[in-house]
């Protein structure tokens, strides 16, 4: 093993994406063990529901007992079953917003990057106005305004509230290809600016991006279990990983695997994105020579 | 949410200093700029907030909760209080000037002035960032060191993928888990929350300090740590450092002496950067340990609709996001030799 | 129901000749203690009442900035625990449910029940050493139930009359009623009734309660420090300090960590982790309850049928199960058990599903789905039975979805067509007056829609105008079987009231009434 040049900087610089990029992340010991754990918790989450023992709302014994493998909730619910349950919500929102804010965030980003001069100014000023508040901020005092959010209202918020950060690495990236020949060599052969964008500058930013979109559903599981950690939430009956930890904080001492179980599969997850991501962005660091 | 990235990138870039001016002038006009550019980003943000806070629905029912049917007098005052008969614009103005006159005004949960209630806890929440970057800034550099002088041999790739681990959690699941270990479940040492009597800080009682102030280095210090260690690598690489090396001067003092210098720097200001967020971020943590700071408060002040609270916590957090940031570029600029001469000469 | 010392025969209680004789055999207590009170105080010097001195920290549930000091205007636990402390009515509530004088050294009323003389105690003084007056009696009535009604004078405030109610001598004050009341002696004994002084101002609260006021920190904390002069058992700590606590489990291990050493309404699924932990639990039967509220005006609801296919949906045991750990009396979906007039004989209501679906059948609603709206601040059973009663709801094939509004007592509240909601122990005519009677405050079922409500209201109004009790109680639980076959009101059962106090803390007696016997914190010694 022989991890050379690891840099940690958030910003990799930009490598023109190769064919064998992917090969290459194969054989990053990171990414391939990131990208395992990341697998086996979404599809535990996706068909949990499929081999639950129990009901997700089916009272199994008296709070907090011991029957079952991780023992009963605050209501007497199961905790594995649960836990099998509520991992959906959790990734597919996850996935969504990261979806969302890469899209709107490349975007956003490009086209300060390739408008330049007062486009520039103003886009990224604005941009920093978002950034300077903090995401569970804009969060809590959007959803607390609304009764019960809807599941898009979270990808929406998520979403929108990683958007500036995506932004910031497009913007980065782009920069530095609309310098380049290709580009320059579209403009000359009087490509419309839209069509230059989508056509060139968009597939050479593939690599970097989704080191960002790794990095940024990391963070987007993060901030949809805290949301459901503060107690919000979009069916208060529902399984959640974050709200089961809401649920059963009190019982942390009594029955601690009703928080905890909830607690490991969050930091699992997290851990296998955030792996994933990094292996991803040191092969284009440094072209994935292992 | 865990240790955010961006903003230490768009700090490298702001930094690239003005060119083609001349001493002094060219200090003020970029100094200018950048305080300019800080004052208009924190008026965009009172606007947001303004906007946000007043969408949050009828604060006067929010408020009365169970009583709003009964108690018509309260009803009255509240509207009157909140003005809710002006217009949005009007209001907004309003605000934003006593605001600037440092009146914060009334709190319509409890009708007493809001800065006399946010004193303290921004007292508290500073303390706890404060003890937590003292501790977090050696840990962090500590390990970087350790991992730079096993760099690219397994104890660095150990430390690496566990930093890379624990940069990935939520900083409420480690608190759980750290209450989890040292408060309730395996061993019951350290108290799981802080309670403060009257007139009392957290700190009276240092043991209860002890857990959020490990949650919050736990968050930050591992994304530190890996910043200083990518520079510090960086610098052990060029050829300054390898002209030392061939001088015959031994790896530690290269490693005291030439790279530490140089990478403390980046240094600087991810921690700077780190601070401000820790501002916002204490959120989660705070409530995790029921710690009597902003960010408690905050969500405290949300639930209860306390729309003045709410504005004047969030533009507080704002501005220190933003000051801290300004801070930290003129810190790497005056730290820069690089930058210095490029902005006098 | 139980009663704990067996003192009174019930049925015999609150007539008219009794609530004399009470404040009689009351006033001879007291008079007791002072005496022995005195002994100790004059011997213990500076140490005071007797008692063991020492601070007592209590952990209030919930408090947050909208905390208050003001007497009449208390609104969460932290409040109401602070009341206790500073202030007291005319009468009050004992442990056993029961009233007896307090500033008031008897309360009595005329054959008809709209006049009403109050005896003003002699020697009660107010936390700055003036006297209860008659004038400050009628500042407080004026302040609670005069032209902006405070909650705690919704139902004082329509019946009282402001023109003949007046100081009669320096220590006696007449209440006048439009209409006649009977059991006046319920509402006078009300803690969010508490004697305030003419000139009071809630910024630097006076009363005459066994504490006096000495700093205030909304949603943090508050202290109170004994009050030497008060007139009824002086209190053993020096200080009682009130912390809040937003967060139940913070204030859990705060009680394990022997930071406060009394917690109201401890979590019933973690009695068993506290009794483990060295701290004893305090349980009292109380006459709480968290009822499921559906509106008798809103479709599907308007059909009594489907009213009565939901309550026999309900698995009252597992809820008392599920949602209170087994702490808790089935219900039988009528409200005040402690009231003499209880109809304890209507059979009990159980779960019967095959029942429920003919009912649902018969009245078109097969397969019905409804919104169940909740929320957290009513309190942690509410989310906890909500969630339990959608699983029981579906074996009828009826699908319940969970709303959780935030916060539930904002704009829609008393306009959700099934909702939940709390009440604390209250007896049955107040209780009707704030929850079902047209006009009251929180008439969530709106019941006063209903088909039955004529003759429902004729028979609660004329119950109120009649003094003789056994007819009273008749006439109230014919209004009940009404409620009973046909109200909107889902009562699975009442919680028992559980606190937890350290090990340390004695002489607490457990209350029917508010949790740790009703904030009596003057009781508790603390040992070292």
């Amino acid at each position: 093993m022989s991890a050379t040049a690891d840099r940690a900087t958030p910003a990799p610089t930009p490598a023109p994406a190769e064919r064998s990029t992917f090969q290459k992340m194969l054989r990053q010991k990171r990414f391939v063990f990131g990208g395992i754990i990341t697998l086996a918790v979404a599809l535990f989450a996706l068909f949990g529901p499929l081999f639950a023992p129990y009901g997700e709302n089916e009272v199994v014994g008296p709070p907090y007992s011991s029957q079952g493998v991780f023992g009963t909730d605050y209501l007497g619910q199961d905790v594995l079953s649960r836990l099998m349950y509520g991992g959906t919500e959790v990734l597919i929102i996850a996935l969504l917003a990261t979806v969302l804010s890469t899209v709107f965030g490349t975007l956003i980003g490009v086209i300060a990057a390739y408008g330049g001069g007062w486009w520039d100014e103003v886009i990224m000023r604005l941009n920093d106005v978002l950034l300077s508040f903090p995401q569970i901020l804009l969060a809590l005092v959007v959803l607390t305004s609304i009764a019960q959010p809807k599941a898009w209202m979270l990808v929406v918020l998520v979403g929108l509230s990683n958007a500036p950060r995506t932004a910031r690495i497009a913007r980065g990236v782009a920069l530095g290809l609309v310098s380049r020949d290709f580009v320059h060599a579209a403009e000359a052969l009087g490509e419309k600016r839209s069509r230059v964008i989508v056509a060139e500058v968009l597939p050479n930013m593939n690599a970097p991006l989704l080191a960002e979109a790794g990095l940024r559903l990391t963070f987007s599981i993060g901030l949809v279990a805290a949301i459901g950690f503060l107690g919000i939430t979009t069916d208060p009956s529902a399984a959640n990983w974050g709200q089961m930890i809401n649920e059963n904080r009190l019982g942390l001492a009594t029955q601690a695997w009703a928080v905890l179980a909830p607690v490991f599969v969050i930091a699992l997850f997290t851990i296998g994105t955030n792996l994933t991501a990094d292996g991803i962005a040191q092969v284009n660091q440094r072209g994935g020579d292992d | 949410m865990s240790v955010d990235v961006a903003p230490v990138e768009h700090a490298f870039e702001e930094v690239a200093p003005p060119k083609g001016r001349h001493g002094a002038a060219a200090w003020v006009s970029w100094i200018a700029r950048r305080l300019g550019l800080a004052v208009l980003t924190l008026w965009l943000v009172s606007i947001l907030v303004f906007v946000a806070t007043t969408a949050l629905g009828d604060p006067v029912r929010a408020i009365l909760g169970k009583d709003y049917n009964s108690d018509k007098a309260r009803v009255a005052q509240l509207t009157a209080q909140l003005n809710l008969d002006e217009s949005l614009v009007t209001r907004y103005f309003h605000w934003l000037g006593n605001f600037l006159t440092g009146d914060f005004g009334t709190s319509i949960a409890n009708q007493q002035p809001v800065a006399g209630q946010i004193g303290d806890n921004v007292v508290n929440t500073l303390v706890l960032v404060a003890i937590s970057a003292i501790v977090m800034i050696p840990v962090a550099f500590g390990i970087a060191m350790i991992s730079t002088n096993y760099r690219r041999r397994r104890p660095d790739t150990v430390i690496q993928t566990i930093l890379l681990m624990l940069a990935a959690l939520p900083e409420f699941v480690v608190g759980i888990l750290l209450v989890a270990i040292f408060s309730t479940t395996v061993f019951h040492w350290l108290p799981a929350v802080t309670i403060s009597g009257p007139g009392q800080h957290p700190w009276n009682e240092p043991k209860t300090m002890i857990l959020p102030v490990a949650t919050l280095v736990l968050a930050v210090a591992p994304y530190v740590s890996r910043i200083v260690r990518a520079n510090l690598l960086e610098v052990l690489d060029s050829d300054y450092v390898e002209l030392a090396r061939l001088k015959g001067i031994p790896e530690r003092v290269v490693m005291r002496k030439h790279a530490l210098l140089n990478a403390i720097v980046p240094g600087i200001q991810v921690i700077a950067l780190q601070l401000a967020w820790l501002a916002g971020g204490v959120v989660l943590v705070e409530k995790v340990f029921n710690y009597p700071g902003v960010g408690n408060q905050l969500v405290d002040s949300v639930q209860n609709h306390d729309v003045p609270m709410v504005q004047a916590l969030t533009l507080i957090i704002a501005g220190v996001y933003v000051v801290v940031n300004l801070v930290a570029d003129l810190l790497s600029i005056l730290l820069t030799p690089r930058a210095r001469t490029a902005i006098s000469s | 129901m139980t009663n704990d010392n067996g003192s009174t025969p019930e049925g015999a209680r609150f007539s008219r000749r009794q609530v004399f004789q009470y404040s009689g055999i009351a006033a001879a207590a007291v008079g007791g203690a002072s005496l022995l009170d005195a002994c100790g105080s004059d011997s213990g010097g500076g140490g005071g009442g007797g008692g063991t001195g020492g601070i007592l920290v209590h952990g209030a549930t919930g408090g947050s900035a909208k905390d208050t000091l003001d007497a009449h205007r208390p609104v969460q636990n932290a409040d109401i625990a602070r009341c206790f402390q500073l202030y007291e009515p005319l009468l009050y509530w004992d442990h056993n449910y029961e009233v007896q004088s307090a500033v008031a050294e008897s309360v009595t009323p005329s054959a008809d029940a709209k006049t009403w003389t109050i005896k003003l105690r002699q020697g009660v003084t107010f936390h700055n050493g003036k006297d209860v007056t008659p004038e400050d009696v009628l500042f407080t009535l004026q302040r609670v139930a005069g032209k902006e009604p405070t909650s705690a004078g919704v139902a004082l405030a329509p019946i009282i009359d402001f023109d003949g109610t007046k100081k009669v001598d320096a220590s006696t004050v007449v209440i006048k009623l439009k209409t006649p009341y009977a059991v006046l002696q319920y509402l006078l004994a009300e803690y969010t009734l508490g004697v305030v002084p003419a000139d009071y101002d809630p910024a630097k609260p006076v009363g005459t309660g066994p504490f006096k006021y000495k700093s205030f920190s909304p949603g943090k904390n508050s202290v109170f420090v004994r009050y030497d002069d008060y007139w009824g058992d002086k209190a053993k700590v020096d200080e009682v300090h009130i912390q809040d606590f937003a967060d139940p489990s913070a204030q859990v291990n705060a009680l394990q960590a022997g930071q406060v050493q009394t917690i109201d309404n401890l979590p019933y699924n973690l009695i068993n982790t506290v009794k483990g932990q060295a701290g004893q639990i305090i349980e009292a039967e109380s006459g709480a309850w968290v009822p499921f509220t559906m509106r008798v005006d809103s479709a599907p609801f308007t059909d009594v049928r489907v009213r009565q296919a939901m309550r026999l949906i309900c698995d009252r045991q597992q809820m008392i199960d599920n949602a209170l750990s087994g702490k808790g009396r089935v219900g039988n979906d009528m409200y005040a058990p402690f009231d003499p007039a209880y109809a304890k004989d209507l059979p009990q209501r159980e779960q019967d599903i095959d029942q429920a679906k003919s009912l649902l059948k018969a009245a078109g609603q097969e397969g019905l789905q409804v919104q169940l709206f909740t929320g957290d601040d009513i309190g942690s059973v509410a989310p906890a039975s909500a969630a339990l009663f959608v699983e029981q709801a579906k074996k009828a094939g009826v699908d319940v979805k969970v709303v959780k509004k935030n916060p539930f007592y904002g704009d829609d509240y008393l306009s959700y067509p099934f909702g939940q909601d709390f009440w604390n122990t209250r007896n049955y005519l107040p209780q009707a007056a704030v929850g079902v009677l047209k006009g009251g405050t929180y008439n969530e079922t709106h019941w006063d829609k209903a088909p039955e409500y004529p003759k429902y209201a004729q028979l609660v109004a004329s119950a109120a105008a009649e003094v003789d009790e056994t007819k009273r109680n008749s006439i109230l639980q014919d209004a009940q079987k009404i409620e009973y076959d046909s109200g909107g009101y889902i009562i699975w059962g009442f919680r028992t009231q559980v606190d937890a106090v350290s090990q340390k803390v004695q002489g607490l007696k457990p209350s029917k009434f508010q949790p740790l016997g009703n904030y009596d914190f003057k009781t508790i010694s603390i040992s070292s």
